[in-house]
Parts: C-alpha cells; structure tokens; sequence
C-alpha cells in the first residue's frame, strides 16, 4: 500500500510555481542580513561613537544651545556619511560574493525569479541601513540627552545663583537649550537618512547587475552620487563660469535626467537645525523615493534577467 | 515584453527606461525642492564665492551632502583662528561656513561678534602695531562687523540675536547711540523679543541728539504702563530727559533721582 502511494507522488506532475513570492523574497532578505552580519559589518557603529562622544567634548567656549546643535550637526551629518557610504559597499559586495562562493548558482537554480532574488538581496541590505540607523540614532540620542540634561542643570544653577532672574527668563533659557536639544522631529531626519540610503542603495544593485567588480560598483556608485549631489550647486556655478553657454546647459540637462538627484534628499539638515517638519513633503519624499526603488529594480531586472554565469 | 527583450539591444532599453524616468521626475523632484527650500528644510546652494575660497577637502564635503559636517569642521577650524587672533583668516572661514548655512543664526552671530567685537577689541591691545594701524584696522574691523550684521540681517530679517549683537558694535565700538536706538527699534517688534528691548530703545534714544522727546515719550509710557518698569535706569533716564527738555514740575515723576553704581549722583 505504502509503495503505491510513494509512486503516485512520484508520478505526480510537479507543482506549478508561483511567478512572485513574498515568502522566497523574504528568505533570500533575511539571508542577506545573516550574510551582513557575518561580514562584521556592525563593527562601524564603534566608530560612529567615537565621532558622536567626541562631538559632545569639543571645548569650545559657546552657549549651551550652540554646542548642543553643534553635536547634533556632528552625530547626524556622521549618520547619513555613514548610512549612504555603508548602503553603496554592502550592496556592491552582495552580487560578486555569491558568484565567488557560488550560493548564486544554487540559488537561481531553483525555482526562484531573478527578481525575486534582487528584490530579497536589496530588502536585506535595507533592513540592516535601517538597523544601523536605528542603532546610531539610539547612541546619539543618549549623548543629545546627557548633554542636554547636564547643560539645564548647570544653567539652573547658574541662574540660581545670580538670583537676579525671575521664572519667566529661567524658562525662556531653558527653552533655547531645549530647542536644540533631543526632539522626536529628528527621528524624521533620520528617516531622510534612510531615504537617501535605499536611492543609493537601488542604484548601486542596478550598477552591480553589469559591473566586473566589487571596486568598480563601489566606485561608479560614489561617483553617481557625488555627482547626482553635486549636480545642483555645481550647475550654478558653471554657468555663471561659462555665461550660460548652450552645451554646458545641455550637458548640465542630460545628467540631471540620467542622474539621481541626491541633493533633494538631504533636508535632514534642516530637520535637525531646528526647522518645522513638513509632514507632506516627506510623504513626497518617501513616494520619491519608492519611484526610485522600482525604476532601478527594473533596470537590474533589465540587464540581470538572461544574464549567463 | 519579449520581443522587445530579444530584438533591441539591452543598454537601449536601459537607457530609455532612464531618459523616461528622468524626464518624469525632474519637474517633480524641481517642485519638490522648491518647496524643501522655502520650508528651510533644504539649504539653497552655497555662493561662487564661497566655493571658489573653499578648501579642496572642504568642497568634496560639500558636494557629498556633508554640509553640516563641513561647517561644523570651519567653526572648530575659525576658533583656532580666533585664538590665534588671525582675524582676516577667521574671516574667510566665517564667509564659507554662512555661506554653507546660511539660515544658522548662530554662525551669524558669532561671526559678527569674532569681526566686530574681538578683532576690534584686539586692536586696542596689540602692542606690536604700531598706534595708526591699529587706529585703521580698529575701524575696519568694526566697519566690517557691521557689513557682516547688515548681510545676516537681509538673510534672517526676524533674527533678534542678529540685531542685538550689531547693536553691541555700534554701542560699544562706535558709540553711535542713533543707530543702537534704531535697531532696538526694530528688535521690540519681532517675536522673542527680549523684555528690555523697549527700555533700550528708549535710553538708547535719549542719547541720540535731536530725539529726546521721542525718547521722553516713550519712557513715560513705558513708566506709566506697569510698575515693573520703575527700574533704576528707567527712572534715572526719565529724570535726565524731564530736565533736558524742561518738562514742568507738575508733569515730572514723583521718584527720587535713583543711585545707579556708575552714574555720577544728582
């Protein structure tokens, strides 16, 4: 009885597979972390604070509310060098590795698409930009509030000990320190961070499908970056270098089509200046952004698709 | 689909998927940053100026987005000046890092305080200038502080500490009581405006000549209006401008002549 059954399995016709799955994205993502991880890759946010703890010891003579939006320009300024730089090397090392330990081959011989493979491998890296940007948002904020707690106490006292002031200006004092201090609107300039990272993150995917090499991806994508930042501030001032000349105005035109605009991805500062927070604008922002996921997946689809390893 | 795949060459289709999106998103991302910069969230690109006196490393981190970074390095770089009282040197630096962030009123601040307060202030003490050239740089320095207040101020016109720090060059190192009136003035109008900025306007007022019953006037409304300006300065000021302007007894405040450590008593 028994053997008749395991024969009918065998004769069964196989189950016909899904075109998209959520489930196999998810496996091939959740490996991408593990593989992320295992490269130490962590190991940066020690750096990261170091920059911050040394941010919060400059010893320059200031008001509190200064030094504080001093270490909050340092700790995020590092955050987002940080979340672009890591989201360019981890992902250009993503697609060479596997080819090298030849998971890549096991992989794609399985009933797994070529976009569901890019797809998981840019969820990974997103997951661990967003791990680590959590992370060195926790650091930061734990040195904004000490800083900020130490700078109220010792105004206090000051104030205090003058004995002049009445509790209107003891609190208008305290407030100017307060305002640069720790806000939950700076978690939107983390998020900016993060915006930013994925664009970057997409590209460099898209730059990997064809590149020779790790060094190549890592170094086309800091271009395109450096580039798709610069483009803006760069165009104003080569025109008025070259007196609107028409092939730089056309040339300006070509890359500003062809090139990301990373500039607009960098309100963050403003965030943590202290400015108000556009809800809507971020909600644009982060539409942009999903835009720029799709079309760059597309492309790596593109090139990606019958590629021969 | 296929067809397409098979028939036209790939980098092609490439890059008419990205000639496509980039015609799409440019207006788009252009409506976005527009909107980005009037909501200051995003810095408008720095002046010619500013890039052309920026230092190589200074200029790739401001290319890469890392303005604040960069900025935050020119201040610990201009405190070195400062203390090293290399004043043209301070200059340069405060130009690029206002110039990077333009909408930090700190860095305004700061540079109109390191120009028109320390660099003058350094003058009167640096022996090893011989007295003419510290006299000149005495009063270009003060001449460029105020240049740096009236650039800060067409850039934040709401800022109080902009204009009170201006104030400060004009009183301290100018003694011109008029322009100190006026820009107090200006300072009691805007919002966060300190509670004293009134009673400045007014003292500040009285000294400048040809004001004095404007200046009257608006400390006897000051003085009439609560009791919490019955301040030692107030009163004395009143009292110095009832006799200037020969205001009949009937109509003189009641207080006696305050003892103000500093002023000669009446």
């Amino acid at each position: 009885m028994s053997e008749e059954i395991a024969e009918r399995k065998l004769r069964a016709p196989a189950k016909a597979v899904k075109s998209f799955s959520l489930l196999r994205v998810w496996t091939i993502a959740t490996s991408t972390v593990t593989q992320l991880v295992r490269m130490k890759t962590f190991y940066f946010l020690l750096a990261f604070a170091v920059v911050v703890i040394a941010a919060g010891n400059f010893n320059i003579p200031s008001t509190p509310a200064k030094e504080l939006s001093m270490i909050k320009k340092v700790s995020f300024g590092s955050m987002d060098l940080f979340a672009w730089l890591f989201a360019i090397v981890s992902t250009a090392l993503l697609i060479p590795r596997d080819l090298e330990d030849r998971t890549l081959y096991t992989i794609l011989s399985k009933p797994v698409r070529r976009i569901e493979y890019l797809l998981g491998k840019l969820c990974g890296v997103l997951v661990v930009v967003g791990v680590s940007l959590l992370a060195m948002w926790a650091i930061c904020s734990l040195v904004i509030f000490s800083r900020e707690s130490l700078y109220v106490a010792d105004e206090m006292a000051l104030i205090q000990e003058d004995g002049r002031y009445g509790a209107e200006e003891v609190e208008a004092q305290i407030a100017l320190i307060r305002e640069q201090g720790l806000r939950p609107e700076l978690g939107f300039a983390v998020l900016a961070s993060f915006f930013k990272a994925a664009v970057i993150a997409s590209v460099t995917i898209f730059i990997s499908t064809f590149a020779s090499s790790s060094l190549f991806t890592i170094i086309t994508s800091v271009l395109v970056f450096l580039i798709g930042h610069a483009h803006s501030m760069a165009a104003n001032f080569w025109l008025q270098e070259t007196e609107n000349n028409l092939f730089v105005q056309l040339l300006l035109k070509l890359f500003k089509i062809l090139i990301p605009n990373f500039q607009i991805f960098s309100f963050s500062e403003g965030i943590v200046q202290g400015e108000a927070v556009v809800a809507a604008l971020v909600g644009q922002m982060g539409a942009l952004t999903v835009g720029y996921i799709v079309v760059f997946l597309f492309l790596s689809l593109l090139t990606f698709v019958d590629k021969e390893f | 689909m296929n067809f397409l795949l098979q028939k036209v060459p790939r980098f092609v289709l490439v890059i008419v998927v990205l000639v496509v999106f980039g015609l799409i998103r440019s207006p788009i991302e252009d409506h976005i940053r527009d909107r980005l910069v009037k909501a200051n969230l995003l810095l408008p690109p720095p002046g010619k100026t500013a890039m052309e006196q920026m230092s190589q490393s200074a200029l790739i981190g401001t290319l890469g987005g890392l303005r604040s970074l960069v900025s935050t390095y020119l201040v610990l770089e201009a405190f070195q000046h400062f203390s090293d009282k290399n004043w043209d040197e301070l200059h340069r630096t405060y130009n690029i890092i206002t110039s990077l962030e333009p909408n930090d009123e700190t860095n305004w601040v700061s540079f109109i305080w390191h120009i028109g307060i320390n660099a003058t202030a350094n003058m009167q003490v640096d022996e090893s200038l011989p007295q003419f050239e510290r006299d000149r740089r005495f009063k270009e320095y003060a001449f460029e502080g105020i240049e740096i207040g009236e650039r800060a101020m067409e850039q934040l016109p709401d800022s109080v500490k902009i204009k009170t720090q201006l104030a400060e060059i004009y009183r301290v190192k100018l003694d011109d009581k008029c322009a100190v009136a006026k820009l107090y003035g200006e300072v009691r109008d805007l919002d966060g405006a300190p509670a004293y900025a009134d009673r400045f306007y007014g003292y500040f007022l009285a000294e400048c000549p040809g004001r004095e019953r404007e200046a009257y006037e608006h400390l006897i409304e000051l003085y009439h209006e609560n009791e919490q300006n019955h301040l030692p300065s107030l009163i004395a000021t009143v009292k110095d401008l009832e006799k200037t302007l020969e205001i009949p007894l009937i109509q003189r405040i009641p207080d006696p002549y305050p003892d103000i450590p500093g002023r000669p008593p009446k």
